[in-house]
C-alpha cells in the first residue's frame, strides 16, 4: 500500500513536470524521484483510482482533486519553515492546531493581504521541483549559498527585499548567523545586509550545491 | 540691476552612500555626517554661489527606490516628482554599484535632468573595483563625475556639469528604460487607460511614468486615482492587465520589474565595472568578524561602552581641575576685587555670584565632560560599528517591540535627546517610531552625563556612576516591554545595510563635536546664566527658602534631599545640566550624603524630558503623546527616587 506522502511526492513530480510543458510518463518520475518503476507505477494507479490523475494515452495529468492536496502540502511545508522561531515558534504553531483553511490563516495570522495571497499562490503554483527542494535563508550556514525563489509576506516587505536586490533568481551567501535566532547577514550584489531571523524566515531559497 | 538667476540641485541617493558630505562641501554648512544609513531624515536646504549664479542645493533622505515604502521615500519622490528641481544630483557609491544603479534607472524613468555623482572611489579602489566612468556615462547617458566627496575631488566639476545641465549646455540621451516584450504591451494599454480616463494627473506626471506606478501597484499613485471620479473604473481595467501578465510570468508584478530593472544594471555594470585586484581590505573584514561575532561581539560591545564612559569620566576630570583651579581660584577673586571697586556689593555679587560663577560652573562641570563625550560618539559614528552594535542588538529589541535599527538612536541618545527622537524616523512604522521615542528620552543625554559623572561619579566614583547607567538601561528595558504589551502590533523585522568599517575622518568627528558643542554653548550658556542669576536673586532676597518650604513634603520628606535643592530641579525643565550647576550654586556638593547623590542623580536622570526634547517630541508625535511620555516621566521620576532613598537608608 503507497504512504500518502509517497504519493504527494510523485504528485508534485507531475505538476512541475507539466509545469516545465513537458509529459509526464512514469518512467520520467521514477527517474527523478529516484524510485523503482514498479514503486512508481503502483503509486500512479493508486492515484487515478483516488481520482489525482487522470491518464491519457499512456501520459498522466494531475487533476483538481490533486492539485488541492499538493498545495495544501506545499502550504503545510512552507508554514512549517516559517514557525521555526524557537520554542515559542513551536508552541504557536501547535496551538494554531491543524490549519483546515489556508486562505484564512494566511490573511489572520500571517497579515498577507489578497494580494499577497495570490502573489505566493502564483509563485508556489509555478515551482519548478518539489517544496522540499527549498528551503528559507535561515536554514542555511554560515558560507553557503543559494537561489532566491520567492518570499511570503506582504507587499511592503516583499518590495523592500527586492529593492535591496533580492529578486526571485538573485544569489545569496551567507555571512554570519548570530546564535538564539539572531538575525542573519548575508550578501547580495555585493551588498551586506542584516535580516532579523523573522524576515530570513520568509525568504525562501533553493541551496546552490558546492562545487565539491 | 542685474537680476541673478536662482538654480535648484536636489542630492538624491541611497543612504549612506555620502550626499551629506557632498552637501557640506557645496554650501559650507555642517549637516551632520556618519558611516550608517538614515542619518538624514529631513530635508536640508543651503546655498552656494558659482560664477554668476544662485544656486539652492537640496540634502535628501536616503533613498532605495521610489516607491513608497517609507515616509522619507515619498518626501523625496514627491519633492522630485512636484517641484521639479533644476537638476537632480544622483549620487552613486562606486563600491556598491549594483544596488545603487536601481535608484538611477528611477530617476530615469522620472525623465528630470540628471547628473551622476560617481562617489567614494577612493574606497572602491581600495576594494579592487574599477569603474570605467565614460562607459557608464555612455550606457546611462547622462555626465558621470567620480568624485571623493570628503576630499573635496570632483566636486567642482560636479557643479560644472550640473549648471550645464540646468542651463541645457550639455545634451543627454539618457538611457530609457525598457523592459520585456510583455510588459511592455501591458505598459502601453495602461498608458491608453491614463490617456484617456485620467488626463488629469498628467500635468503633474509623464504617462509612461504613470503607467509603470501603476503597473507596480503603488500605493499612493493608486490612492490618488482612487479619488479620482473615474478612478475605481481605471484601476479595475489596470489590475485586469496586470493579472495576465503575472499568470504568464508567476510572479507578482512588482517582482517582475525589479527583477528586469536588475537585469538592465547586470548589463550596465558588466560593461563598465572591473574587478582589477583582490580587495585589500583583510582588516575590515578581522573588525567585522570580531564584532559581529555571537559571543565576542557581546563583550566588544560592553567594553566599548564601559570605555567610553570611563574615558569620558576620566578625561573630564582631568579637564574639570584644571580649568576650576584657573577660573576658581585665579579668575575670580581678582575680578570681585576689580568689580568692588567699582559697584555696590550687592550688584557685584549678582554678577559675580549670579552670572559670573554660572558661566564658570558652565565651564567647569559641563564642558568638560560634553567636550571627549562628542569626540567618542562621533568616532563611533564615523566607524561603522554602531549597524554592528545594532545587529548584535536585534534579538533584544525584539523583546521590546523593536528591532536592531532601534539600537542607533538610543545610542544617539546618550550625545542629545532632540536628534535622537527625530533619528527615531529610521523605524518603520509609527507605532516602532512611539516606542523607540518614548525610550529615547529616558536614555541619559551628555547634559545628564554631567550630573551623574560630575556629582555620583566625581564623589562616589565611577562603579557608582556605572551601576546607575545599568539600571537605567534595565529600567528603560522594562518600561519598553511594558509600552509594547500595551500597544498591541506586530514588530518589523530587521532590514539594514551594513556598512563597511571605516577608518574615522578627524576632520569630520572634530567638525561634528564642535557642531554639537556649539549648540551646547549657545543654548546652554545663556540659560545657566539667567538661572544663575536668578538663583542669586532668590538668595538676596530670601525667597529662596520660602520656596524650598513649600516643596518641603516632596523634596525632602518624600525623596530625602536638601529642601532647596528642588529649586535646581524645576530649572532643570531648561536643560538638565542646570540641576547640577544651579545646586552647586546653593550648597556644597560636598556635603550632600551619598544616598543623596544618587537620589538627586536618579531624578534628573529620569524627570523630565528638557524644554527642546518636549518641542521635538510635540513635533514628532503630537501633543498627546508627549503630554503623555512627559507626565510618565516625572511620575516615574517621584516614584523611583523616593523607593531609592528608603532603600539606600534601610
Ligand atoms: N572613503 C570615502 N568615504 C566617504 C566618501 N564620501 C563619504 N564618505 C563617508 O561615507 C559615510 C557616509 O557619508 P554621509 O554623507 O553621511 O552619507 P549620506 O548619504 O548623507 O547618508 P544618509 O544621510 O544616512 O542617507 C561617512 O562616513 C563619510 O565619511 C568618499 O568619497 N570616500
Ligand atoms: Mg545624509
Amino acid at each position: 500500500m503507497p504512504s500518502q506522502n509517497k504519493m504527494i511526492e510523485v504528485l508534485e513530480t507531475v505538476k512541475s513536470i507539466e509545469a516545465k510543458k513537458e509529459k509526464p510518463t512514469a518512467e520520467k518520475i521514477s527517474k527523478e524521484l529516484k524510485l523503482p518503476a514498479s514503486e512508481v507505477n503502483e503509486i500512479m494507479e493508486k492515484g487515478v483510482k483516488d481520482g489525482y490523475l487522470a491518464q491519457r494515452d499512456g501520459a498522466f495529468k494531475i487533476t483538481q482533486k490533486g492539485i488541492k492536496i499538493v498545495k495544501e502540502h506545499q502550504q503545510k511545508y512552507v508554514h512549517e519553515k516559517m514557525h521555526q522561531i524557537g520554542l515559542i515558534g513551536r508552541i504557536t504553531r501547535f496551538l494554531e492546531g491543524k490549519v483546515i483553511n489556508w486562505k484564512k490563516h494566511w490573511r489572520e495570522r500571517h497579515g498577507l493581504d489578497n494580494h499577497s495571497l495570490q502573489k505566493f499562490y502564483n509563485a508556489i503554483d509555478s515551482l519548478k521541483g518539489r517544496i522540499e527542494e527549498t528551503s528559507t535563508i535561515a536554514d542555511l550556514d554560515t558560507g553557503e549559498e543559494g537561489k532566491v525563489t520567492f518570499i511570503v509576506g506582504g507587499r511592503g516587505l516583499i518590495r523592500r527585499l527586492s529593492e535591496m536586490g533580492l529578486t526571485p533568481g538573485t544569489k545569496v551567501k551567507i555571512v554570519r548567523n548570530a546564535p538564539f535566532h539572531g538575525p542573519i547577514e548575508i550578501k547580495v550584489r555585493g551588498v551586506s545586509l542584516a535580516l532579523g531571523y523573522g524576515v530570513a524566515t520568509k525568504v525562501f531559497i533553493k541551496k546552490v550545491k558546492e562545487a565539491n | 540691476m542685474e537680476t541673478r538667476q536662482t538654480l535648484t540641485f536636489a542630492l538624491a541617493g541611497n543612504a549612506n552612500v555620502g550626499k551629506s558630505v557632498i552637501f557640506n562641501q557645496l554650501t559650507g554648512l555642517n549637516q551632520i555626517v556618519g558611516n550608517w544609513p538614515g542619518k538624514t531624515v529631513e530635508r536640508a536646504e543651503g546655498k552656494l554661489r558659482f560664477k554668476d549664479k544662485d544656486i539652492k542645493v537640496l540634502d535628501l533622505p536616503g533613498i532605495y527606490s521610489l516607491s513608497t515604502f517609507t515616509i522619507e521615500e515619498i518626501v523625496a519622490r514627491e519633492y522630485i516628482a512636484i517641484e521639479k528641481p533644476d537638476v537632480i544630483i544622483n549620487i552613486i557609491d562606486a563600491a556598491f554599484l549594483e544596488r545603487n544603479l536601481y535608484l538611477t534607472l528611477q530617476l530615469l524613468e522620472l525623465d528630470v535632468p540628471m547628473v551622476v555623482a560617481l562617489n567614494q572611489i577612493d574606497f572602491a579602489a581600495k576594494k579592487g573595483i574599477k569603474i570605467d566612468e565614460k562607459k557608464l556615462s555612455m550606457a546611462l547617458g547622462l555626465p558621470v563625475i567620480p568624485t571623493v566627496a570628503i576630499t573635496g575631488k570632483g566636486i567642482n566639476e560636479l557643479l560644472e556639469a550640473a549648471v550645464q545641465v540646468a542651463e541645457g549646455r550639455l545634451k543627454l540621451k539618457p538611457l530609457k528604460v525598457r523592459y520585456g516584450r510583455e510588459i511592455e504591451e501591458a505598459l502601453e494599454k495602461i498608458k491608453g487607460i491614463i490617456e484617456e480616463e485620467l488626463s488629469g494627473l498628467l500635468k503633474i506626471y509623464t504617462s509612461r511614468w504613470l503607467s509603470v506606478k501603476l503597473f507596480e501597484k503603488d500605493e499612493e499613485i493608486t490612492r490618488k486615482i482612487n479619488l479620482m471620479p473615474q478612478g475605481k473604473e481605471a484601476l479595475r481595467k489596470v489590475a485586469e492587465i496586470i493579472s495576465e501578465v503575472e499568470k504568464v510570468q508567476g510572479e507578482p508584478s512588482e517582482v517582475i520589474l525589479a527583477s528586469e530593472r536588475y537585469g538592465i544594471i547586470r548589463r550596465i555594470v558588466n560593461e563598465s565595472m572591473e574587478i582589477v585586484s583582490p580587495p585589500k581590505i583583510k582588516l575590515e573584514e578581522k573588525l567585522s568578524e570580531i564584532t559581529a561575532h555571537g559571543i565576542i561581539g557581546y563583550l566588544v560591545l560592553i567594553c566599548v561602552i564601559t570605555t567610553m564612559f570611563t574615558a569620558i569620566f576620566y578625561g573630564g576630570n582631568m579637564l574639570i581641575e584644571g580649568l576650576e583651579y584657573v577660573l576658581i581660584d585665579l579668575a575670580l577673586p581678582q575680578t570681585r576685587r576689580f568689580l568692588l571697586n567699582l559697584l555696590p556689593e550687592a550688584i557685584t555679587s549678582i554678577i559675580c555670584d549670579g552670572a559670573l560663577m554660572g558661566i564658570v560652573a558652565g565651564v567647569t562641570i559641563a564642558l568638560p565632560y560634553i567636550i571627549p563625550f562628542h569626540l567618542i560618539l562621533g568616532i563611533l559614528e564615523d566607524s561603522g560599528y554602531l549597524p554592528r552594535a545594532a545587529y548584535l542588538m536585534d534579538n533584544l529589541m525584539h523583546k521590546v517591540g523593536l528591532h536592531g535599527k532601534a539600537f542607533i538612536p538610543l545610542i544617539v541618545g546618550y550625545g542629545c535627546s532632540v536628534p535622537a527622537c527625530i533619528g527615531c524616523r529610521i523605524m518603520e512604522t509609527d507605532r516602532e517610531r512611539f516606542i523607540c521615542g518614548f525610550e529615547v528620552v529616558l536614555i541619559p543625554c551628555a547634559a545628564r552625563t554631567v550630573v551623574i559623572l560630575g556629582l555620583v561619579g566625581f564623589y562616589l566614583g565611577i562603579h557608582v556612576a556605572l551601576t546607575l547607567y545599568l539600571f537605567n538601561v534595565v529600567l528603560i528595558f522594562l518600561l519598553g516591554k511594558l509600552v509594547y504589551k500595551t500597544l498591541p502590533g506586530e514588530p518589523m523585522g530587521l532590514i539594514m545595510e551594513m556598512p563597511p568599517y571605516k577608518i574615522p575622518s578627524l576632520k569630520n568627528v572634530l567638525v561634528k563635536a564642535w557642531v554639537r558643542t556649539k549648540d551646547f554653548i549657545y543654548i546652554a550658556f545663556p540659560l545657566i546664566v539667567i538661572g544663575s542669576v536668578v538663583i542669586e536673586a532668590l538668595k538676596l532676597t530670601g525667597l529662596v527658602w520660602f520656596l524650598a518650604e513649600a516643596m518641603k513634603p516632596l523634596i525632602s520628606n518624600w525623596l530625602g534631599l536638601p529642601p532647596v535643592s528642588g529649586i535646581p530641579l524645576i530649572f532643570g525643565v531648561l536643560r538638565k545640566e542646570l540641576t547640577l550647576i544651579l545646586l552647586s550654586e546653593l550648597i556644597k556638593l560636598a556635603s550632600l550624603t551619598p544616598t543623596q547623590m544618587i537620589v538627586f542623580s536618579l531624578v534628573t536622570m529620569i524627570y523630565f524630558p528638557c524644554l527642546a526634547t518636549i518641542a521635538a517630541l510635540l513635533r514628532e508625535f503630537g501633543w498627546k503623546k508627549a503630554l503623555g511620555i512627559a507626565l510618565t516621566d516625572i511620575f516615574l521620576a517621584i516614584l523611583i527616587g523616593g523607593i531609592t532613598y528608603r532603600l539606600l537608608s534601610l
